[in-house]
């Protein structure tokens, strides 16, 4: 065919291939260097991302609204059926990829100076590196059953980076909890790969989807069982990778990994691989399971918003709120709001990304507050933090750019994609009766409600007296915002917060870029009432319940709800969902595992016991007959030979006489024996 | 008149003695002595029956060999009896026992 317009594509293949393996050779090598505290393992992994990220933007501008490129190369054969690997880069894989760089590479940077005292420095890095591998690879692959490997790829270096502490008992719960939830999802991804697999007979994700297939007619394709099992399978590795409501118990708990990789993997690019599997499944879903997917997007922003009002440890609030914000972005697929959904996941992989390296800094410093003077705090409640606006001015307007940007206030770049969802969300809702309603009504509800535990956050650390004083008047404050290797990301991401980067118009959504690149783009038209008034009132309210929030914690005015109330507690034990799946899942689990531990130990090791016995009695009748018989016949022989030999020895005294005599009384003897017979 | 038998019975009973001598007595210079006399029981013995051969009178003629050796013997055993003093301080035959097994 036409060779010569391939020849572009091909080196766009080229230069993303190398982008996503260049990571992996970073990995390969740091395994591979001496001494656990190596320096050389930051810098080959900056390299690596610096020049993926490079690269990256390339092919981002190559392929952005271009046409897609697609190279394959035959993987392996059974039978008749042959299986491809390539990439696959259209608009949506080249887009992810440049942000998974985009955010890892001022991540990396800040990693080398937030772990530059840790014990296993070259491990991190391996260990990020190979994420970056992961990720990027399950952001460009185009066979389902790569996909699925990346995905536990994915899933298995979050893993060892939760459990890269592993000497604190909570790390290695967090490790486990987080690890045993996503084997839920990979079932889930994997039941229905294999159920597309066995309508459709091809792995290639670019036939079954690209090919301008709409949702209802793939769905109409598969017959109706297969088709909600796929869909439940698929949304089961949506929840457990992107934290939706039954499967979202993982993610707080997650924050037990070091900061840095919270901030990169669960914040911003690995809870996001959830809704970029949605947005890559997207036509298997039929209408009625996207309102089931809204509902429970739009119930998991809900829930998690309201929990993160009441938690006072500074990383558990910002996991909340990006289950809340994932919620959003799920139900926004739900709804249709295709577009906005991805938009939502950049600009918020930017803001929460950079309030998790705020976050970071913060704790950091509290940290060497807490060795300094050897108080006895949890350097990651806010409730011990405040004031800090004075001592690390940069921080504080970076977190400032990034709350805001979470709340959606207007010029940030969390304006442009909430306010998308939203007056989507009201349009879809549109006609549909009241209990539609209350999807959009929930989204409003949990923007504000994000506007409140958002100020609350930063009136706590940021704003007032810094509380430990209180405990220790002594103390002196000298920290700061931290050398360049802090200062340059934070700037970096505050930038990419802002409203430039995606439209040049700052209040109206509709102008950013990023629309352009989908095809499922509804609600850009300003045909209706919506996209005038609900910005406007989102954002009148926000800012009143911001000032509330200020009157509240900054004035010290009565909390809204009494700490010993009934709402109080249900947020703050983040409503009970822990415990009660500690009563009906984990006991149930652990008494089904006990029984079969008694069965195995009692019953299938009692009868292998009962063997066992038996043949040790034989060997013991054996010995018994060895040791007695046989060896007595011997012992018997030999005592015998012993006592004739004792016998014959008496003769042998030394004593010349006696042998004398022996020799006259033989003699005499013979001769009496002679002269008698 | 005394007959061949008489000097034979002298002869026994100065072998016997020289035995008994041997067997019991405690001390090596004793069992020397017994074996002194049972030597010259035996040259008794040779000199009676010395007078069946009176040409070349053998039997005399033996019995001074037999002194003569008997003097050897008797010098080498006393050598030998204060070389066993020396080493062991005692010359009870029954003490020096160090060959037995």
């Amino acid at each position: 065919m036409e060779t010569l317009p391939q020849q572009p594509g091909i080196l766009t293949i080229q230069l993303a291939l190398i982008a996503v393996l260049l990571p992996l050779l970073a990995a390969v090598i740091n395994a591979f260097l001496r001494g656990k505290t190596n320096k050389a393992a930051g810098w080959v992994s900056n390299l690596a991302i610096l020049g993926t990220c490079l690269l990256s933007v390339t092919v981002f501008f190559k392929v952005w609204n271009h046409t897609e490129v697609h190279q394959q190369w035959l993987w392996f054969t059974v039978g008749d059926m042959e299986f491809h690997a390539g990439v696959l880069l259209n608009n949506l894989s080249a887009l992810m990829l440049s942000l998974v760089s985009l955010i890892a590479l001022p991540v990396h940077l800040y990693s080398t100076a937030y772990m530059k005292g840790d014990g296993h420095y070259k491990r991190y890095f391996t260990y990020l590196s190979f994420f970056c591998f992961s990720m990027l690879a399950l952001v460009v692959t185009d066979n389902l059953f790569l996909f699925y490997a990346f995905w536990e790829l994915v899933g298995f270096s979050s893993y060892l980076l939760i459990g890269f502490w592993y000497t604190k008992p909570k790390a290695i719960l967090a490790n486990k909890k987080a690890f045993i939830i996503n084997r839920i999802g990979d079932i889930g991804l994997l039941t229905a790969i294999i159920l597309l697999y066995a309508q459709y007979h091809t792995s290639d994700i670019a036939q079954l989807f690209s090919n301008g297939t709409t949702g209802a007619a793939l769905a109409a394709q598969m017959s109706g069982n297969a088709q909600w099992i796929a869909c439940i399978g698929l949304f089961l590795a949506v929840a457990a990778k992107s934290a939706q409501f039954p499967l979202h118990t993982w993610l707080p708990d997650a924050m037990e990994g070091p900061t840095s990789i919270s901030a990169l993997i669960h914040a911003a690019t690995m809870v996001a691989a959830g809704v970029f599997l949605l947005g890559r499944f997207y036509p298997v879903f039929t209408p009625t399971e996207l309102t089931v997917l809204a509902v429970i997007g739009c119930f998991t922003a809900f829930m998690a918003a309201t929990i993160a009002l009441t938690q006072n440890d500074l990383k558990r609030i910002l996991a909340y709120s990006t289950i809340s914000q994932l919620g959003y972005m799920v139900m926004a697929m739900g709804i249709g709001a295709y577009a906005s959904s991805f938009f939502h996941l950049v600009t918020h992989a930017f803001f929460k990304c950079l309030l998790f390296l705020v976050a970071g800094i913060v704790i950091h410093e509290v940290q060497h507050i807490k060795d300094e003077y050897q108080l006895d705090i949890d350097p990651q409640n806010i409730l011990y933090m405040g004031g800090l606006r004075k001592k690390m001015p940069l921080t504080f307007i970076a977190c400032i750019i990034a709350g805001f940007a979470l709340i959606g206030l207007p010029f940030t770049s969390g304006y442009l994609s909430k306010d998308s969802i939203l007056i989507q969300s009201f349009e879809w809702a549109e006609g549909k009766g009241l209990l539609h309603e209350l999807i959009p009504v929930g989204a409003l509800v949990t923007s504000w409600l994000t506007a409140f535990y958002v100020t609350r956050l930063i009136v706590k650390v940021f704003f007032g007296e810094f509380r430990l004083m209180e405990f220790d008047p002594n103390i002196k404050l000298h920290i700061s915002d931290g050398n360049w290797q802090y200062r340059v990301p934070i700037m970096l991401l505050a930038i990419c917060c802002l409203f430039p980067l995606f439209s040049y118009n700052p209040v109206l959504y509709e102008k950013a870029w990023l629309f352009n690149g989908f095809p499922l783009i509804t609600g850009l038209d300003r045909v209706n009432i919506y996209h005038t008034i609900i910005p406007v009132l989102v954002n009148i309210a926000a800012i009143l319940v911001m000032y509330w929030a200020w009157a509240v914690y900054m004035k010290k005015k009565a909390l809204p709800l009494p700490e010993t109330g009934f709402l109080f507690r249900f947020s703050y034990h983040q409503w009970y969902i822990d415990e009660l799946y500690e009563r009906m899942i984990v006991k149930p689990v652990m008494a089904l595992s006990g029984l079969a531990r008694w069965t195995d130990r009692n019953i299938i090791d009692g009868f292998i016991h009962l063997l066992a016995n038996i043949g040790i009695a034989g060997a013991k009748i054996a010995e018994w007959l060895d040791r007695n018989i046989i060896d007595g016949l011997l012992h018997w022989l030999a005592s015998l030979v012993l006592a004739i030999g004792n016998f014959a020895r008496r003769f042998q005294n030394g004593r010349v006489q006696y042998y004398l005599f022996s020799m006259i009384a033989v003699i005499l003897a013979i001769f009496i024996f002679k002269t008698l017979f | 008149m005394i007959n061949l038998s008489d000097f034979l019975v002298v002869s026994a009973g100065l072998f016997c003695t020289g035995l008994f001598i041997i067997l019991t007595k405690r001390n090596a210079i004793q069992v020397l002595i017994g074996i002194e006399l049972m030597l010259n029981a035996a040259n008794l013995n040779l000199v009676a029956f010395g007078r069946y051969d009176k040409i070349a009178n053998g039997g005399q003629m033996f019995t001074l060999f037999s002194i003569t050796l008997a003097a050897a013997t008797t010098a080498v055993a006393l050598a030998i009896i204060l070389n066993v003093y020396k080493r062991y301080k005692t010359i009870d035959p029954d003490k020096i026992d160090s060959l037995k097994d």
